[in-house]
């Protein structure tokens, strides 16, 4: 398959394709458009495939015969560009379209985007990288479905707010921590459920509340310190932000490559405005 | 303009087959992540996922490359390759990508090559047109890739491994530099792997490999393909001489021993000679851990070789009657070497005859996803591959590329499971070192937390503070009790278990103990001894030894279940009452879910689908611990 590094093959396909209209027209006839040359580097091009499939090289009868072939697709493909075959086929739509596709994301890739580019893509995105709140809390782990009503829950929370209670003394048993310190809401919806987290942003600091619901169960909270979250420093997430602001620029040039063709054409749709 | 588009159009097409990558450079930063004393967290993660670089999973239609991979993984939202929108409810800890080695990134290759450059090769210009013309044409060329891989028939250009070399390489070393922009010590761990894929006859020997390395070290390796060889062994002198060359380290997870006809645990060779010594100390350091549940169905246990494990029969149906490809019916009696419990058996039979252990290994799952999602939750399965993603209507129901004629249908696939870490670190050498000592288990697709602790000292107290005993008085799953340990007065060995709930997942109906052991005539045995259970009060073991049924809160009409059954945690501590301490031994942990619904309910009522009786639509999910394994003072060597 070494042809396929032949710049010539892409030039000659590349030339049939841009010119092909104007030649099939039949104006301005060029006498080199009949002319079909089988060079030397088409001849090693034909030898090499043939080794590949044949692990040997071919004889002279069967190089004539791979010739001949060459030059009889040469001529209908010439012949078959003059006709217009290639319109309206499906198959050569599609592969013109992925070929377009391919050559507009090649101008994506800058691999080593500057701080000032990382720093912008940073203030422009900060609660995708922004440290999320670090609680220090307590909780008791009251069982999956307690049979404990509301009465008997604020007195239970005035018992330990006032100290009359003993977490301990009321904690169901689970291999949960009974503290946490300095974790992060992401790390605790990880550990308890979405819902225990998002509870925990509903209450205040200080005091014993409750109750919360986790994906265990019911707890009583007190959070004792909450630091709230904050924007993060480059240094702490570059890769992160390199990595997000590379995908989001393959995907940003490959709609203004679009776009850009796209404002070239008119386009008209039946019922639509 | 046009010379531009020149230039890139002959870079294009020396990509496609050879390669244009620019710089190969790898920044091993070093991690400053601190190591904590002990396992405290476990990490989740699928060491088998494919990408559009493997050969199948391009020609089902995956678009989607590893850096969306890891993207998902990591937890950001990528659009699928049929237009669905796609984000893991929980990010991942760890991804392994292992696309098959044997003409890795092939398909792509010939699918974006001018069509002029394959005009010599009917062969391959036949695949390309089948390809471009629709999608059923490219599900058609993957069908034969699949069985011209079993029945050896492919083509030299993607078998030739001197033919492939440049494009693998650059691939490989490009590949290397995505991982390594993705890997991030302390937060997210991406690692190089591949996945062997020798299938003789369509029986499936495959395996994933995985690098405990970066870039810096992978780059002066390829992956080796089965094509070099079908057999195993070949693959561990690659392994030996990577570690070797590089000072690095690899391992190998065997997985889809259910369609190995019976060849994954054979007791003989891949040439059929018996297993002897070096055989077995090469396999037991290659392959440490296996692969046990996955999207093509569960190893763990079949009830031909476990009638009296009622639990046995899980994701079996539609998998067991012929191999990988089909082309191989498989009869019961090659079951013992497709299936890992009776594999573990084999393995204390081995050391009793033998003086060591070739099956000695822990367990995981992980997805073998074909669409660049790792994804193995019930409520949004993609699908084995790209054809079959969320939004193909009638893929429950649909016949499969592989094996139909034997019955096997969408819906016999499972969307099942991922790899549990108990590791000190989030870091590619802290969780790779947790793979090779075993400290890992296998859930099929919930993230429950399992403890299992093993010694002789172990009291009923000490489930108190599970953890810190477990590790201070005994070993953790994975890990050896000695007849050393034991001391002289031969006592049995005790457990601490505990298993904690998803919190966003089902209540947890039991936890089981499933011992193996050979008897004095050298046979293998095995019993499941239920040690934990929610409503211990209310539910009782009947006389046939079976504890009462959790009950089931299944609303098919729904999807949903209940809560109000099963418990949110159970723990255990528990002695085995028939202990013999000159029999070797192994005991693993088999974690129940309470039932919930199958991935193809949630499609029916999205779709609107009638399913047929036959369809599979409650389950119990599981979790499955590597074994903890006793040996007699005899045979310790």
């Amino acid at each position: 398959m070494k042809l396929l590094k032949e710049p010539l093959v892409h030039f000659l396909g590349g030339a049939l394709l841009v010119f092909g209209f104007f030649w099939a027209t039949g104006t301005n006839r060029d006498p080199a458009d009949y002319e079909i040359t089988i060079g030397e580097t088409d001849i090693k091009r034909l030898k090499t495939g043939w080794v590949q499939n044949f692990r040997r090289a071919p004889t002279q009868a069967e190089l004539n015969g791979l010739i001949d072939q060459e030059i009889k697709e040469e001529i209908y493909y010439r012949e078959a560009l003059r006709l217009g075959l290639d319109r309206n086929d499906p198959l050569i739509r599609r592969r013109l379209f992925t070929k377009m596709r391919f050559l507009d994301n090649q101008e994506a890739s800058d691999d080593n985007p500057s701080d000032a580019v990382l720093q912008k893509w940073l203030d422009d995105h900060p609660e995708k990288y922004a440290q999320s709140s670090l609680y220090d809390l307590e909780q008791v782990y009251l069982g999956q479905s307690p049979a404990t009503d509301k009465q008997s829950i604020s007195t239970i929370l005035d018992g330990l707010n006032q100290g009359t209670i003993e977490p301990n003394a009321i904690q169901q048993a689970i291999s949960l921590p009974a503290q946490l310190n300095q974790t992060d809401s992401f790390k605790i919806a990880l550990q308890f459920g979405e819902t225990f987290a998002a509870g925990l942003s509903a209450i205040p600091t200080g005091q014993w509340q409750g109750p919360i619901q986790s994906g265990f169960g019911q707890h009583l909270v007190k959070i004792t310190a909450k630091t709230p979250g904050k924007a993060a420093v480059l240094d702490s997430v570059r890769q992160a932000v390199t990595n997000d602001w590379r995908a989001a620029q393959t995907a940003r040039l490959e709609e203004a490559a679009f776009n850009n063709y796209r404002s070239q054409y008119d386009i008209k749709v039946a019922d639509r405005e | 303009m046009m010379r531009k588009a020149l230039l890139l159009a002959a870079c294009f097409a020396a990509l496609a087959i050879s390669g244009c990558s620019k710089d190969s450079g790898s920044n091993d930063s070093g991690s400053n992540v601190t190591n904590t004393e002990y396992p405290e967290q476990v990490f989740w993660g699928d060491t088998h996922l494919h990408t559009n670089n493997s050969v199948d999973a391009f020609g089902f239609g995956n678009r989607l490359d590893a850096e969306a991979a890891l993207r998902f993984a990591r937890g950001e939202e990528v659009t699928a390759t049929k237009g669905e929108k796609a984000k893991l409810s929980r990010p991942l800890d760890f991804l392994v990508i292992a696309d098959h080695s044997d003409a890795i990134g092939a398909t792509k290759a010939i699918y974006e090559a001018p069509r002029i450059a394959l005009l010599g090769d009917k062969f391959l210009l036949r695949w390309y047109d089948m390809m471009h013309e629709s999608e059923e044409g490219s599900l058609r060329v993957t069908a034969e890739l699949i069985d011209g891989a079993a029945q050896g028939t492919l083509p030299a250009v993607l078998t030739d491994p001197e033919q492939q070399k440049e494009r693998t390489s650059d691939l490989w070393i490009s590949h290397g530099k995505t991982v390594e922009q993705y890997n991030e010590p302390g937060k997210f761990t991406a690692f190089m792997g591949f996945e062997y894929t020798p299938m003789p006859q369509g029986d499936n020997l495959h395996r994933v490999v995985m690098y405990r390395d970066g870039p810096d070290k992978t780059d002066k390796t390829l992956p080796f393909g089965a094509l070099a060889s079908q057999d195993p062994e070949k693959l561990w002198a690659y392994m030996d001489a990577y570690e070797k060359d590089t000072g690095g380290k690899i391992l190998a997870i065997p997985h889809n021993s259910n369609v190995s006809n019976g060849r994954m645990f054979a007791m003989s060779k891949f040439d059929g000679s018996p297993i002897d010594t070096a055989y077995i100390k090469t396999r037991a350091l290659r392959e440490p851990i296996v692969e046990v549940t996955q999207i093509k169905g569960d190893s763990e246990a079949h009830p031909f070789l476990s009638p009296n494990d009622e639990f046995a029969s899980f994701g079996v149906a539609g998998w067991d009657k012929c191999n990988l490809s089909c082309t191989r019916d498989m009869a019961p009696d090659s079951y013992g070497g497709s299936y890992v419990r009776e594999a573990l058996k084999r393995g204390l039979e081995l050391t009793v005859a033998l003086g060591s252990n070739p099956f000695k290994f822990g367990m995981i799952g992980s997805t073998d996803s074909h669409t660049s999602l790792a994804t193995a939750d019930e409520n949004s399965f993609f699908g084995k591959h790209s054809a079959n993603e969320a939004n193909v209507k009638d893929r429950a129901l649909s016949p499969q590329n592989l094996g139909t004629r034997k019955g096997r249908f969408g819906w016999h696939y499972l969307s099942s499971g991922y790899a549990a870490v108990w590791a000190t670190s989030n870091t590619r050498e802290a969780i790779f070192d947790a793979m090779m000592r075993r400290e890992v288990y296998a859930t099929t697709g919930p993230r429950m937390q399992v403890r299992f602790f093993g010694g002789f000292d172990f009291t009923e107290a000490d489930t108190s503070d599970l953890v810190k005993t477990g590790y201070g008085k005994g070993v953790p799953m994975g890990g050896d009790l000695t007849a050393k340990a034991m001391g002289p007065n031969g006592k049995a060995p005790t457990f601490l278990v505990s298993a904690l709930m998803d919190p966003e997942s089902a209540n947890l109906d039991r936890i089981q103990i499933i011992k193996g052991w050979v008897n004095a005539n050298g046979k293998s045995q095995e019993k499941v001894y239920n040690v934990s259970w929610s409503s211990p009060d209310s539910r009782t073991v009947g006389a046939d030894g079976k504890l009462a049924a959790v009950g089931n809160t299944v609303d098919l009409t729904k999807g949903t279940w209940e809560n109000n059954i099963g418990a949110p945690e159970l723990t255990a501590w528990w002695q085995d009452p028939d202990f013999d301490a000159k029999q070797n031994a192994f005991y693993y942990v088999r974690v129940l879910e309470i039932p919930t619904p199958t991935w193809p309910i949630y499609d029916a009522l999205k779709f609107g689908l009638t399913l047929p009786d036959d369809v599979i639509k409650i389950q119990q999910e599981r979790a499955y611990s590597s074994p903890i394994w006793y040996m007699p003072a005899a045979a310790t060597s």
